[in-house]
């Protein structure tokens, strides 16, 4: 049994308004590659920065090498050997790649001068020592990504970390540079004792690097498993899952005609990086097609590009037969398409404007709201909006309150009873309930099937399996922006879904569109 | 009721700074060897203690509200307009020259061909940063400074060269507007015209459409999340240029009443970068109409009174730059001391909240 360096104890920790941490306990070991795993808002990064010192836990005890730490700060966390390597580099651009290594303690002459051929020679050693190839006497502008994180790593190494932090390190890497990482880490750990602790959500990475695996969902930890006992399908439904089990919904109706139809689709991420490959689906007036995937392989981008939130490379996007590839999000709306965003605060509403505000748009030009185009009826408006708050049950201070001063649940429940009164035939829908209580996701599940029922054509995707199984009539698998599985709900079991989602499947899918 | 709080709040702060600017104020003219209270008194006797020195104070309060406006039109749509000035010069020479080549014409025609074509103008010269920014990306604040300086060398240009006074004392500036132009002087002596009533019509006009129109509406959604007014099928782009064609043609506006209603003549004195001032008064007040007007007040009465300040009481000008420059600083400090005074008090609150749950939860388990 190796000894253990940093223990969690009830780790709790709240912000205004969120528990991002939930009662953690956790033991970390000598020597070990720890992967923290779970989705966007799981609190792993969270956790992290407790370690840090950077977050005060509100809750709980944190031991570093068996000495009970309190009011820790980063500086204290570097003194103890712990390192971080944050998802957004903190090295100065302009500086030498020794410059930043040695920033913070920096060899000095007479006292006061700063000595650069001590940092480049201490830059070079450390090199050496942990076979990190880096060019110290490089200027850190103008190297690429993959060696940026090798400085930040050398840059801990430095402050003499033996316990090193990872958050997210391969996101913005090529597989290549993720190769060639995984080789440090796996060096360090085996010649210099380290331990590493390393956040991701892609579980193929889990499986290839880590010793152990804790899962993190909604701020708690679900479980901590030797990574060689569990498999990435298990691991998969311990993110996803929820602890409530779920029945599908009664459903009416067969589906009708093509409502929504996207063909050979080619999408880029924010870094311009192809992240929908080729695809294409369509989906029919009075069903539910549900996007099975892990976060992060598509799914975002493929839904902001059938709704006019990103453009698209190559391919076609057809509403009610129209081709809209072209059009902006307006002009898709007016052809009858409403958006549950997946990212409700940056683009779902607006925090600054009341309820009412928020609530209005998109039929704010009717005329029984104005006069003339002109003059904004308020008595009417304000007899419009609340009615909607009356009808879904949004709980706050009124209609005349700032949406941003509202809990997250009723944020959506505004996003949800705005975008389901616009009479849409085609409903993209994205993360319908992340953060929202049960009592709140149990009514937008059941105005989710309402809108089917009544023959709208829902495009749905959700980063929890269940809600996928319990809304879709059918499910299509992505896996790195192809569609790997395609699927009538009620035919097929979670774990062979989970199957899918890792990828596992595509060989049989490329094989069978070869075929075809 | 919420939001009326927080302006309440608000204007409390900002009386707690102008009362603050006034005391530092007094400990500045009092180590500079003059008695603060006979200082103040001249003060107020110079902005405000006749007809005269009141339409002074009135004519500049004006200007500072009309292009306060124009800034705050642009904000709420989400484009800080800085190149007001520029606009306001450019909408002054257009005006003056108007009137100079249309001499001979009725008044109320010139009067309306000068006010659409200095408008037009202002708009035109917003419009090139407004279509940049939409369309190209392009920072407004880089582009809309670097056009004042382009507008204040056309101006000096057309005024030296081609629109040249035929008087040879007068160095740079444009023809004198013929007398029967002149807008209508309410007071005698002062520079205040009847360009106020119009400076009037344009405040409600501006807080009529950004509050109680459909367009108004759109433009404060976009200016609040873009992103989501894009999202909600708003023409983003659109209402972006738009906003920026009315300040650019508000700016415009107050360029045309500078010369019919104050100095009858394009020169130098037209504007001293008064759009910044107003600028400073939209951003103190946070874009508030209302707030606007009264800080417009404000602003008009120190710097008047200054000048009586200087001639009576001996104190120099530079005064009023102080005491302008306390309250700004006192504003800015304002914001930034209630926003983390708010945040400490809710990390207290949650860690309080933490601890009696754990402890709830402890007493339970035990």
């Amino acid at each position: 049994m190796q000894e253990t360096v940093v223990k969690f104890e009830h780790i709790s920790m709240e912000f205004p308004g969120v528990l991002a941490n939930d009662d953690v306990s956790l033991d970390i070991r000598r020597g070990e590659v720890f992967a923290l795993v779970g989705e966007n808002g799981a609190g792993k990064s969270t956790l992290m920065k407790i370690l840090y010192g950077i977050n005060e836990p509100t809750g709980g005890t944190l031991t570093v090498r068996g000495e009970r730490v309190e009011r820790f700060s980063p500086k204290d966390a570097i003194a103890r050997g712990i390192g971080m390597v944050h998802q957004h580099f903190m090295l100065v651009p302009s500086f030498t790649v020794a410059q930043n290594i040695v920033l913070s303690r920096e060899p000095r002459k007479f006292g006061v001068l700063f000595d650069d051929r001590a940092a480049v020679s201490e830059a070079q050693r450390l090199a050496r020592e942990y076979a990190l190839t880096v060019d110290p006497t490089a200027v850190v502008r103008e190297i690429s990504v993959g060696l940026q994180q090798r400085v930040e790593i050398l840059k801990t190494l430095y402050r003499g970390a033996d316990i090193l932090i990872l958050d997210e390190p391969t996101a913005v890497l090529t597989p290549q540079e993720t190769d060639e990482l995984f080789a440090v880490i796996r060096r360090i750990v085996r010649e210099k004792n380290m331990t590493v602790i390393i956040i991701t959500h892609k579980l193929y990475e889990v499986m290839a690097i880590s010793d152990r695996v804790g899962v993190m969902r909604q701020g708690r930890l679900i479980g901590v498993e030797e990574t060689k006992n569990v498999n990435e399908r298990m691991l998969a439904s311990m993110m996803v899952g929820r602890e409530v089990l779920l029945g599908r919904l009664d459903r009416a109706g067969e589906a009708g005609e093509v409502r929504l139809a996207v063909e050979k689709l080619n999408v880029c991420d924010d870094r311009g990086l192809t992240a929908v490959r080729d695809l294409s689906l369509t989906v029919r007036a009075g069903e539910v097609l549900g996007i099975a995937a892990i976060e992060g392989n598509g799914q975002s981008e493929l839904l902001e590009a059938v709704t006019g939130m990103r453009g698209a490379q190559s391919g076609r996007v057809l509403l009610g037969g129209a081709d809209v590839t072209g059009s902006s999000p307006g002009a898709r709306r007016a052809r009858g398409l409403s958006h549950i965003p997946e990212d409700r605060i940056a683009t779902g509403v607006s925090t600054a404007a009341s309820v009412s505000d928020n609530l209005l748009v998109g039929r704010h030009r009717e005329r029984r709201f104005n006069i003339l185009g002109l003059h904004q009826k308020t008595k009417a408006v304000r007899d419009y909006t609340q009615q909607l708050y009356d009808e879904y049950d949004i709980r706050g201070a009124g209609v005349d309150t700032t949406v941003g001063s509202m809990s997250g649940g009723n944020m959506q429940k505004v996003v949800v009873a705005r975008e389901f009164s616009l009479d849409a035939n085609v409903l993209i829908i994205s993360q319908p309930t992340r953060g929202v209580d049960v009592g709140a996701m149990e009514f937008i599940h059941s105005h989710i099937i309402k809108k089917r029922n009544e023959g709208c054509a829902i495009l749905l995707a959700s980063a929890d399996l269940d809600e996928v199984f319990r809304l879709s009539d059918r499910i299509i698998t992505m896996y790195e922006g192809e569609i790997t599985g395609e699927f009538a709900a009620d035919a097929i079991t979670k774990e062979e879904i989970g199957y899918y989602m890792t990828g596992s499947g595509r060989e049989e899918a490329q094989y069978a569109k070869a075929q075809n | 009721m919420q939001r009326r709080k927080i302006d309440l709040g608000y204007a409390a702060s900002l009386l707690l700074s102008i009362a603050l600017a006034f005391l530092i104020g007094a400990l500045i003219l009092a180590v500079s060897g003059h008695a603060p209270l006979n200082a103040y008194t001249e003060m107020v006797k110079g902005s405000l203690s006749n007809a005269r020195h009141i339409g002074d104070t009135l004519e500049y309060a004006m200007v500072l509200c009309i292009c306060g406006l124009a800034c705050a039109v642009g904000s709420r749509a989400g484009i800080f307009n800085v190149g007001g000035e520029g606009q306001l010069l450019l909408g002054a020479v257009v005006a003056a020259q108007v009137g100079v080549a249309m001499e001979g014409s009725p008044k109320i025609v010139v009067i309306v061909c000068a006010a659409l074509a200095a408008m037009a103008m202002g708009g035109a010269y917003a419009f090139v940063p407004g279509v940049l920014k939409v369309k190209l990306k392009v920072n407004e604040v880089i582009t809309t400074i670097m056009l004042n300086t382009v507008a204040i060398y056309i101006c000096q240009y057309l005024a030296k060269g081609p629109w040249r006074n035929s008087n040879p004392n007068i160095i740079a500036g444009t023809e004198n507007l013929a007398q029967g132009y002149w807008l209508a002087r309410p007071i005698a002596g002062s520079k205040l015209s009847s360009a106020i009533f119009a400076s009037a019509v344009i405040a409600f006009l501006v807080w009529y459409i950004m509050q109680k129109t459909s367009v108004g509406y759109e433009m404060r959604l976009t200016g609040q999340n873009p992103r989501f007014a894009r999202f909600a099928g708003l023409k983003t782009d659109t209402i972006v240029i738009l906003a920026m064609l009315v300040s650019g043609a508000m700016c415009g506006a107050v360029g045309m009443f500078r010369v019919y209603g104050a100095e009858h003549i394009f020169k130098s004195s037209i504007s001293n970068e008064y759009y910044f001032d107003g600028m400073m008064v939209a951003m103190i007040t946070q874009y508030n109409p209302a707030g606007i007007i009264l800080m417009s007040l404000f602003f008009a009465f120190l710097k008047i009174g200054a000048a009586g300040m200087e001639a009576n009481a001996g104190v120099p000008n530079q005064i009023y730059l102080i005491l302008q420059t306390v309250i700004i600083f006192f504003m800015a400090a304002q914001r930034g001391i209630a926003a983390s005074v708010r945040a400490a008090a809710a990390k207290r609150t949650a860690q309080k909240e933490a601890r009696a749950r754990l402890a709830e939860g402890g007493a339970r388990n035990g």
